[in-house]
């Protein structure tokens, strides 16, 4: 069942992300498509994510159908203006790529060309309207499609980034535009998380778009530091870091953090789903999805994971 | 230009280009740009991108956004509503919502606004709103909830629905 239909009928949802390689190896991504494959709804794939080069999101959606893993194909508007946007998504919708994640992009300075020109000629919301008029079979431009794509659009949010109100008005406006589904960022301060949830459910934005909570496995304590310290408008609630320091085993201990995340996220009402983000963990999935009882009948747990 | 396209007109997202700017145009923008420095740059720090929408940005810049976010904040604001990319630098668009709300303005940051016009880069937004190439400032705060924040389930069914206010101007002219 498709991502579209399963979050139609109301089925809790499981996403990944899969970030490409910094190469041109299509192995890479066939490998880490095993460990989705029949396991989660869509797998993410990262556009060149903090502006560091990368295999491109659509040329490895494409690798990803052919393994028979859903694509959710991410769009910035860093790298491209209105023309190559347009160009560069009626060549994944021939392609066969249905969903679409629509973001501003992070900004070229935190990447390998911090020389670069960064494009940003439209926003996240303005590619979301400009898609969704794409699916209504007009270009920018006024020109009119022969084909239109479909493309069943999703947006990010981030709960943890001041100001609270604000976030609220910016994720309205992109339900408005046209977002279907939302991802939001990692989740680590529950707190926070249902804050934010609770004023979406109060403006009743949880019934017209599918919320799918962010989660993301850590693998140690220096890459929890990490995060903390460098990713801007993230939170994290001090308890997992002593946690994580305290922990003999900080990969199970991460796990088991994961774990707890998705358990209290499913018990909250108005997430729709998780968007499991095993940055550089990949191989993590399977166990993580098993673990959590989210896993599809009749699949079984690979231990080469 | 662009907006020989018959179509062009109906879709939501078309910026209204009234064409290139003719050599009196030009010319008229650099005067007026002049006298709107005198104002903007000192009370906005105005970037000049001739499509002014500081009324419904609490009277913030929101061009001074290293991404230039039109429908800002991006998701990186950092703690105290610091900057991204330039952690020594105040978020423009927490600006933007904290004078909003003390202005009461709040709602109009509810508004999606439009892709830019980069043909207006650099020309005067007042001889822009003269010349009807942009809309006027929206002074006054609208009563009703505004259709952006009430649009239906599928935009796609009513692409005219966000831009009803705008286009009503555009008609009297």
């Amino acid at each position: 069942m498709s991502l579209r239909d399963k979050i139609a009928r109301d089925e809790f949802v499981v996403c990944a992300e899969l970030g490409p390689p910094q190469s041109c190896d299509a192995a890479v991504i066939r490998k880490k498509a095993g460990y989705f494959r029949g396991l989660v709804d869509a797998v993410n794939i990262t556009d060149n994510q903090t502006a560091i080069v990368r295999l491109s999101s659509i040329a490895a959606g494409k690798i990803l159908l052919e393994e028979g893993v859903e694509p959710i194909v991410q769009m910035t508007c860093r790298d491209r203006n209105r023309i190559a946007i347009q160009s560069d998504l009626l060549g994944a919708a021939a392609m066969g790529i249905e969903n679409l994640l629509c973001l501003t992009g992070d900004h070229q300075r935190f990447g390998d060309h911090p020389e670069a020109k960064g494009v940003f000629d439209l926003d996240s919301i303005q590619l979301i309207a400009a898609v969704q008029q794409m699916n209504a079979g007009t270009l920018l431009s006024g020109q009119v499609l022969k084909k239109a794509p479909d493309f069943y659009i999703g947006a990010a949010a981030n709960p943890f980034a001041e100001p609270l109100e604000m976030r609220l008005i910016r994720l309205e406006k992109k339900i408005s535009s046209g977002a279907a589904f939302i991802q939001t960022q990692p989740v680590f301060d529950l707190d926070q998380f249902g804050r934010w949830l609770e004023l979406a459910r109060r403006r009743g934005l949880h019934e017209r778009t599918a919320i799918l909570a962010g989660v993301l496995p850590v693998k140690s304590l220096k890459a929890l530091e990490y995060m903390a310290r460098e990713v801007p408008g993230m939170r994290i609630d001090p308890a997992y870091l002593e946690r994580m320091a305290a922990a003999a085993a900080p990969q199970e201990e991460g796990v088991t953090i994961a774990l707890e995340l998705i358990r209290a996220l499913r018990a909250m009402p108005g997430v729709a789903g998780i968007h499991l983000m095993p940055v550089l963990w990949e191989s993590i999935t399977p166990r993580i999805i098993h673990a959590a009882g989210l896993a599809p009948a009749g699949s079984d747990l690979r231990t080469d994971s | 230009m662009t907006n020989t396209s018959p179509t062009s007109a109906h879709s939501p997202l078309a910026t209204r280009s009234a064409g290139p700017f003719s050599r009196r145009e030009r010319w008229l923008s650099k005067v007026m740009l002049f006298f709107e420095d005198c104002i903007k740059v000192p009370l906005f720090h105005c970037q000049h991108c001739g499509e002014c929408i500081l009324s419904h940005t609490g009277f913030v810049c929101s061009q001074r956004c290293p991404k230039r976010i039109r429908n800002g904040p991006c998701g990186g604001t950092g703690a105290g509503g610091r900057c991204e990319v330039y952690p020594e630098r105040m978020c423009v668009w927490v600006l933007a919502w904290r004078r909003a709300s003390l202005l009461g303005r709040l709602k109009l940051l509810y508004r999606v606004e439009k892709i830019h016009d980069w043909n207006l880069e650099k020309s005067s937004a007042w001889l822009n709103v003269f010349t009807g190439r942009i809309d006027p400032p929206q002074w006054r705060v609208p009563k009703e909830a505004l259709p952006v924040a009430a649009a239906p389930e599928n935009p796609a069914q009513d692409p005219q629905g966000e831009r009803t206010t705008h286009s009503t101007q555009e008609e009297v002219k």
